[in-house]
């Protein structure tokens, strides 16, 4: 049985009880209960990660749960497939447009569902129907125009405009405003305010806390996989939102004395990345990092902390800007040689950009120093100065590892964590970038890492650490920033903030020190 | 929360793009009938516009179109097909084994059968294993060689008119007239008027004689139109090559439709082999399809994936192929023809404002009219390649922005897009 949620008359529309999804190596859902009313914009807010796009591709059909139910107006539904997903009334605006660019808008609404005059697709009631939606719910589409030829905005429109086609009285929006620029943002909320007088329910998905707090009539936050709490938007204040869908974990890194010295070693001046559409994704970003100084960098996800990464290792063209390291100018380098000159990276995804999951231990220490000792011997990778110096990786990060042979996939995350960290932090770097350098790992594996950042640190390492873990920015930065979209918009001193104003100023809201109680995490 | 409107970068320019409206064809076909009409007078080569040779231009163009239409078929579904040369190769041996025993009509549906056998090959190896579409085309392109050299060693040597390289002689298909109209049309076109006997040698060529084959071949491109663009299935076939996971998303069968798009592509190319084996000549062959499903594919992609395009390719194909045959003057008075063609083309790119695209054309006319000029005779070496040349300039220097299907040749797993 589901907790009810607080209040309300009207009955519920989605039930999700008790889901459960596993991946390989993942819970990406567990136990996750979420009761939906109809009529209501439900938000469901987290983290990049937390879970929620999975949870909406399984009441789309997109995924099968392995455990647990989904009721639809009170009626225990199978959501096999898309289509079934449909034919019980839900929809789904995917966060990556399902769009077809070089089709019509006409081709791309009635996909899957065409009206038909014989053997023909009859195009004149495609048409027709089409302007009627688009009419009633003023969504300005035009039937005859090429996807490709829309703007985000109308893409999105013409998104909504697929479901309404279908019949779908529940509308999940998954990350609708990621991709809009601030008008198209009020235009969408302008649309989804009327929905609910319409019969819609909504399910709203986003990580942006300020968002959700102006359009959702009630809020359920998943944090790892789980449902954290349900609430509504008047109940709580911003922070400790941020605080329910961060969380803290002990145990919490101590401050110790500061060993920041006077040298620079990494200087950002004005650094700005676009995207295609030409959309600022970091926004004049300036930023001084000294030799013995950790600068923490605290934000919601996908407020450009992984531009900013990304920017400083070069992985991505810059728009603007410039970054010196120790003095010298690197902006046009490249990122091997980048790491050539003592950047060391710890990157957000271990598994999409730290390890070859597929390679053995060793030939993983050996990524990105390949071309330094004592992983090279003239032309060659020098096999035995590789896996003897992964051995003494294993040895001092405590990798627990049956040997240095096995796949990288077969460690559990905490270890691949530590021999990422043990592999950056060889070859004496001047910079650390550790970007949610113990997200997903144990408490042991937490605080081994931390106490190697400290170690490096005490002995003049630069670090920029990006972390969505409150407690870890104000243990271990010495200085801290607030990111949100795309700018450093606060400084704040780790030895004085409290989670609850760093949480508060992480969703733009500028509010007063002590308004929140301590986060309600379990 | 001051965050500034981002502004949006600057949308690539305008990109005008010529529709094809009936009255632009019109005015197009008739501009190309006066331009041969005045090639003709200029060279003296009188083969240019006579209905034999625009006979036998429909009779060798229709290999290349079904091999291009095969490619249609199967890349606006998603799935690259350079596999079409074997599926082809496979309809002619097909047309050849059962067209000598049972007659030519049942030769053309060995030669679909044979042909979809090979789609269906490249089908389970793209859609269901997953293999890369490049590597199994190849591969279905030297597996069908060796399956016919190996069947016709099996089923052709020894038979009477048979040998390892060929099989016995097939009926001949029967051809079909519209009625009334040869004799006066050969009598206009005896008289070599200006532009009025080029109208009378092309319509006899295009009007009597025809192998059925052909006017299969012809009724199968407004077919594949409609089939295509005008019915729901054509549309989910076609959302299959654009945007999989997009499909999949709208309950589409994504499987089922690229399965049912490549084998109809095999059946097509088989088709194709089945004109070269039953209507161009009268019997299976070894090498008889000669790259022709290649060069159907290439028509497929200069003509921008679409059937219009492809006709153009494959009429271009068929008519230089066929003055090759005839050789003499005609195959040099083509090149007049295509360095008036390739200038025309320069200069209609220059004014749409493609200054390297027209700049290549204009140089490359210049060239081919040189050569027109200092020669008197195509050396007899090159007139075999003459009309692959020929194709592929035209076609490569007309060709607008191409356009491929956006996930053509990509792998597709279902429940892994977005």
């Amino acid at each position: 049985m589901t907790s009810e949620p607080p209040g309300g008359p009207s009955p519920v529309a989605v039930r999700l009880t008790g889901i459960t999804k596993r991946f390989p190596g993942v819970v990406a859902n567990h136990d996750v209960n979420i009761s939906v009313r109809a009529g209501s914009v439900h938000a469901v807010v987290g983290e990049n990660g937390a879970g929620k796009s999975t949870l909406m591709k399984i009441l789309y059909g997109m995924q099968r749960p392995d455990e647990g139910t989904i009721t639809i107006d009170g009626e225990v539904v199978t959501l096999g497939t898309p289509a079934q997903a449909i034919a019980a009334g839900i929809g789904m605006v995917h966060q990556h447009f399902m769009l077809a660019d070089n089709l019509s808008v006409l081709e791309n609404v009635v996909l899957g569902s065409e009206p038909r005059k014989g053997l023909r697709l009859d195009f004149g009631a495609a048409r027709a129907r089409i302007d009627e939606i688009s009419k009633a719910y003023g969504l300005g589409v035009r039937p005859d125009a090429m996807v490709e030829d829309l703007g985000v905005g109308e893409r999105q429109r013409v998104e909504i405009l697929k479901v309404l086609y279908r019949g779908a009285r529940i509308l999940i929006l998954d990350e609708p405003t990621a991709v809009l620029v601030p008008q198209e943002v009020r235009d969408l909320f302008r649309a989804v305010h009327e929905l609910p007088g319409r019969g819609f329910t909504v399910l709203f998905i986003s990580h942006h806390l300020d968002e959700v707090l102006e359009i959702a009539d009630e809020i359920t936050v998943i944090r790892r996989g789980e449902t954290v709490a349900t609430v509504r938007p008047a109940d709580v204040p911003a922070g400790q939102l941020a605080g329910l869908m961060v969380g803290s974990e002990l145990p919490s890194p101590q401050t110790r004395e500061s060993t920041v010295t006077d040298r620079v070693v990494l200087e950002a001046t004005g650094l700005t990345v676009r995207d295609a559409e030409g959309r600022l994704l970091l926004d004049h970003v300036s930023l001084r990092i000294h030799s013995g100084e950790i600068v923490g960098i605290a934000g919601v996800e996908g407020n450009g902390q992984t531009q900013l990464v990304e920017a400083i290792m070069g992985m991505g063209p810059l728009a603007e800007g410039t970054l010196t390291l120790s003095g010298e100018d690197v902006t046009a380098w490249g990122t091997r040689r980048r790491r050539g000159a003592g950047v060391a990276f710890v990157p957000e995804d271990r598994n999409r950009h730290g390890l070859l999951l597929e390679a053995p231990v060793w030939e993983n220490r050996v990524l990105g120093h390949q071309t330094q000792a004592p992983n090279r011997k003239g032309p060659w990778i020098d096999r035995a100065g590789a896996r003897a110096d992964t051995e003494r990786i294993v040895r001092e990060y405590d990798v627990r590892t049956p040997g240095i042979d096995v796949t990288a996939g077969s460690l559990s995350g905490g270890n691949q964590q530590k021999l990422i960290v043990g592999r950056e932090m060889s070859g004496a770097p001047r910079l650390l970038l550790a970007a949610h350098p113990t997200r997903g790992v144990d408490v042991g594996a937490q605080a081994a890492i931390w106490d190697h950042i400290r170690d490096a640190r005490a002995a003049g390492l630069a670090v920029l650490l990006v972390s969505s873990d409150l407690d870890e920015l104000i243990g271990l930065s010495d200085s801290l920033q607030v990111m949100l979209r795309g700018r450093l918009v606060a400084e704040a001193d780790p030895a004085t903030v409290t989670p609850e104003q760093l949480g508060s100023a992480m969703t733009g809201a500028t509010a007063a020190p002590g308004t929140a109680s301590s986060p309600g995490a379990p | 929360m001051s965050t500034e409107v981002a502004p949006t970068a600057a949308p690539a320019g305008p990109r005008p793009r010529v529709r094809a409206t009936p009255a632009r064809t019109a005015i197009a076909a008739l501009a190309l009938v006066v331009l041969l009409s005045l090639v003709r007078a200029i060279s003296g080569a009188d083969d240019l516009t006579s209905g034999g040779a625009i006979s036998a231009a429909l009779l060798l163009a229709v290999p290349i179109a079904m091999a291009g239409l095969g490619g249609l078929w199967s890349e606006r579904a998603g799935v690259a097909n350079i596999g079409l040369e074997g599926m082809m190769i496979l309809g002619t041996w097909g047309a050849g084994w059962a067209g000598y025993q049972w007659g030519p009509w049942a030769g053309i549906v060995a030669a679909v059968v044979f042909g979809a056998v090979g789609g269906l090959l490249h089908a389970i190896a793209t859609v269901v294993f997953n293999v890369d579409h490049i590597v199994s085309g190849v591969a279905i392109n030297i597996l069908a060689l060796g399956a016919t050299q190996f069947l016709s060693n099996a089923y052709f040597a020894g038979r009477d008119g048979g040998s390892t390289k060929q099989s016995p002689t097939v009926d001949p298909l029967g051809t079909v007239s519209v009625p009334f109209v040869g004799d006066p049309l050969a009598s206009l076109e005896a008289h070599h008027w200006l532009l009025v006997s080029d109208v009378a040698g092309i319509l006899r060529g295009l009007l009597t004689n025809l192998s059925w084959i052909t006017v299969l071949a012809v009724l199968l491109f407004p077919l594949t139109f409609f089939v295509l663009w005008r019915t729901p299935f054509g549309l989910r076939l076609r959302a299959c090559g654009e945007s999989p996971t997009a499909a999949e998303s709208l309950g589409v069968n994504v499987y089922r439709m690229k399965m049912i798009a490549v084998v109809a592509s095999g059946a097509f190319a088989g088709l194709g082999g089945a004109s070269l084996a039953l209507a161009a000549s009268s019997f299976y062959q070894e090498g008889q399809t000669g790259g022709r499903g290649y060069i159907g594919l290439a028509a497929m992609i200069f003509g921008n994936w679409r059937p219009g395009g492809l006709a153009g390719g494959a009429a271009l194909f068929g008519f230089a192929d066929a003055l090759q045959l005839r050789g003499g003057a005609a195959i040099h008075a083509l090149l007049l023809l295509v360095a008036v063609l390739v200038v025309l083309v320069g200069a209609w790119q220059l004014r749409r404002r493609r200054v390297v695209q027209g700049g290549v054309a204009l140089a490359c006319g210049v060239a081919v009219l040189v050569i027109y000029l200092v020669t008197t005779t195509v050396p007899s070496q090159l007139t075999g390649s003459v009309p692959y040349v020929t194709t592929l300039l035209v076609l490569a220097l007309a060709s607008q922005r191409l356009r491929m299907p956006a996930t053509d040749g990509m792998p597709y797993r279902r429940g892994e897009g977005g």
